[in-house]
């Protein structure tokens, strides 16, 4: 009972994104002309001003670094706290270091 | 201008103490402490600067406006703390430096305790960025930072079955729920070319679509998911129960509010506002906020550990603050709508000190007696006499006895439900009259006759007892001026939140109100 409701529902949140897909209702996908100034106004900024602005010849190095620099500081963090998770649940038990 | 400080203090603190940790044990507790204090105090700045001046501070991360040289559209990311955010700030650095400073005695006999300080300075840190941040793709990034801290936090004493197997499940329902709020800012994205939270608002007022929509369903979704509401809370029964007690406190008292209810708060006011059909998304949040209330209350009553007891009640309070944010949507504009936010805001402040409070007592005596079973707790009053006492007025406070600070911001959604609709007012009562009954047990067993485990067992040291009694001195202090804070803080703090055109206007100075 509860597996078919699942797959029913997961069936239905495809169907859903599937119309969202679809350029007549929703996204519209190979964006040019007009379609691109007017949805991808921000990236068409960082083409026309970020070698001026940041000194970089790569886009998306400057927009990793220097736009948004913070969301990496933020990702970097993530990387950390992995390791530190991973490294902090792989430790010996309590019982088995007792014997230093 | 102190907002930066609240990312770099615990930044550092997290990354540095690795190296501190080299010089001993007493050096690596010490700096914990000094970093979640010295955290606490620019907290405390910050919310008096939002809170005497009433404006909204917009930070940019890189140069001095957000917008780009000639347009005027945000190309950078900024931070956006209204007084929503400010009080949230406020409330998790001040739980979270009274979880470290009960730290030190709680986790006295465990190994690792560099990564566990490690851990929660993180664990801390990604709640401040969600709270602060003005920008969506952000705020899932300090999502997951809270995300992966609580998921290694929860599964820390991996000598027990318990902390592996909720540590576990907590982690994929919770990276399922992340990646729904994933591809809903990736839909957002795609239609509206922005990620800026005020600007995506700005845009979604001048053109509301069918993609705006499915992404805010996804929205919903990962966020209930996170705030452990029913039906998909059964992650937080487990992982809260398995975490070590001050984890728990956090967990309960801050994570769930932070990355479940206050984003969801943000997210529907901030950025959706008045372009989607509130009273429908209302009503959405209504009857899940209705379904968690009576599930998390009722399962509350038959437990019999004193952790899932909490973490069952936790899930029951979640129900009223969601309640609060359902009927503010629904009843938009009008005064019960005000009072159920003003209520939805103080019960989130006033449950994260008394569940704090709770977790933090419940911790002192599973560390004494090693037991977390009611049934063999009983007469816990005569040995550890300043537990229980602290235990009464947590469990007073958050049933909502009136010289407590429960009762306030529990009477503003009863008397807004009861307004809005009798048939919630009474669902809220029926929920309340559970958690009574679940309380009173608890208490009973307390004061009980003592049982021959509990002969031994007296009162924790020092440093676990201080916070303890400072939550109940918070809880006792905001129970005697409960019209005051909600006049003076809750209530300004709702005027903001809903005041969606100021909150675009604060970064987007030419943008003439649509919405």
């Amino acid at each position: 009972m509860r597996r078919s409701l699942a797959f029913l529902s997961l069936l239905f949140i495809l169907g859903v994104l599937l119309y969202v897909a679809n350029p007549d209702y929703g996204l519209k996908f190979g964006l040019g002309g007009d379609d691109w100034k007017n949805m991808r106004y921000t990236d068409d900024y960082y083409i026309t001003h970020g070698v001026n602005e940041t000194g970089g010849t790569n886009i998306v190095t400057d927009i990793v670094f220097d736009y948004r620099g913070y969301d990496t500081l933020g990702e970097a963090t993530v990387l950390f706290t992995a390791i530190a998770g991973a490294v902090a649940l792989m430790r010996p038990w309590r019982g088995d270091e007792d014997e230093e | 201008m102190m907002l930066p400080f609240l990312i770099v203090i615990p930044l550092f603190g997290a990354f540095s103490m690795p190296i501190v940790s080299l010089l001993g044990r007493k050096a690596r507790e010490a700096w914990a402490v000094i970093v979640s204090l010295a955290t606490l105090g620019v907290a405390g700045a910050v919310f008096y600067d939002i809170w005497s001046t009433k404006k909204v501070l917009v930070y940019t991360l890189g140069a001095k406006s957000p917008l780009g040289q000639g347009v005027d559209f945000p190309i950078r990311i900024v931070w956006e703390v209204d007084l929503l955010g400010a009080i949230m700030i406020l409330i998790v650095t001040f739980v979270a430096f009274m979880a470290i400073l009960y730290s030190i005695g709680y986790m006295k006999h465990d190994t690792g305790l560099e990564k566990y300080y490690t851990l929660i300075l993180i664990l801390e840190l990604g709640m401040l960025g969600i709270v602060m941040t003005g920008d969506l793709f952000n705020f899932y990034v300090f999502l997951e930072i809270m995300s992966i801290a609580s998921y290694a936090l929860v599964a820390f004493r991996t000598d027990t079955w318990e902390g592996i197997e909720a540590g576990i499940k907590y982690m994929f329902v919770g990276s399922i729920a992340s990646s729904f709020i994933l591809l809903a800012i990736a839909l957002l994205y795609g239609q509206y070319g922005t990620l800026t939270m005020s600007y995506l608002a700005a845009k979604m007022a001048e053109n509301p679509t069918v993609v705006g929509k499915v992404a805010l369903s996804l929205f919903i979704a990962g966020l209930l998911f996170k705030s452990g509401a029913s039906p998909v809370h059964m992650w937080l029964a487990d992982a809260h129960p398995a975490a070590p007690s001050p984890i728990s406190a956090m967990l309960s008292g801050l994570v769930i509010k932070a990355g479940g209810t206050y984003a969801l708060a943000r997210i529907l006011f901030s950025i959706y506002g008045t372009s989607v059909g509130m009273k429908t998304v209302g009503w959405v949040i209504i009857v899940f906020a209705c379904i968690t209330l009576i599930v998390g209350n009722a399962m509350a009553v038959i437990q019999t550990d004193i952790k899932r007891l909490l973490a069952y009640s936790s899930v029951g309070q979640i129900g009223y603050i969601l309640l609060g944010i359902g009927i503010g949507l629904a009843a938009y504009g009008t005064n019960a709508g005000e009072i159920a936010l003003a209520g939805a805001i103080y019960h989130t402040v006033n449950h994260a000190l008394m569940k704090a409070l709770l977790f933090l007592v419940a911790g002192a005596v599973i560390h004494e007696l090693g037991t977390r079973n009611l049934n063999e707790l009983s007469g816990i009053a005569k040995t550890m006499p300043k537990t229980t006492f602290a235990f009464l007025i947590g469990a007073a406070a958050i049933i909502g006895m009136p010289p407590l600070n429960g009762f306030a911001s529990k009477w503003l959604i009863y008397e807004s439900s009861a307004i809005f609709n009798p048939v919630l007012g009474a669902i809220a009562i029926i929920g309340t009259a559970f958690c009574t009954a679940a309380y009173v047990r608890v208490l009973y067993t307390f004061f009980g006759k003592p049982s021959e485990r509990v002969m031994e067992a007296k009162d924790p040291e020092g440093s676990m007892l201080l916070p303890m009694i400072i939550l109940v001195l918070a809880i006792i202090v905001m129970g005697l001026f409960p019209w005051q804070i909600s006049e003076k803080i809750m209530i300004p703090a709702v005027d903001m939140l809903k005041d969606q055109v100021h909150y675009i206007t604060a970064v987007i100075p030419n943008f003439i109100g649509g919405a």
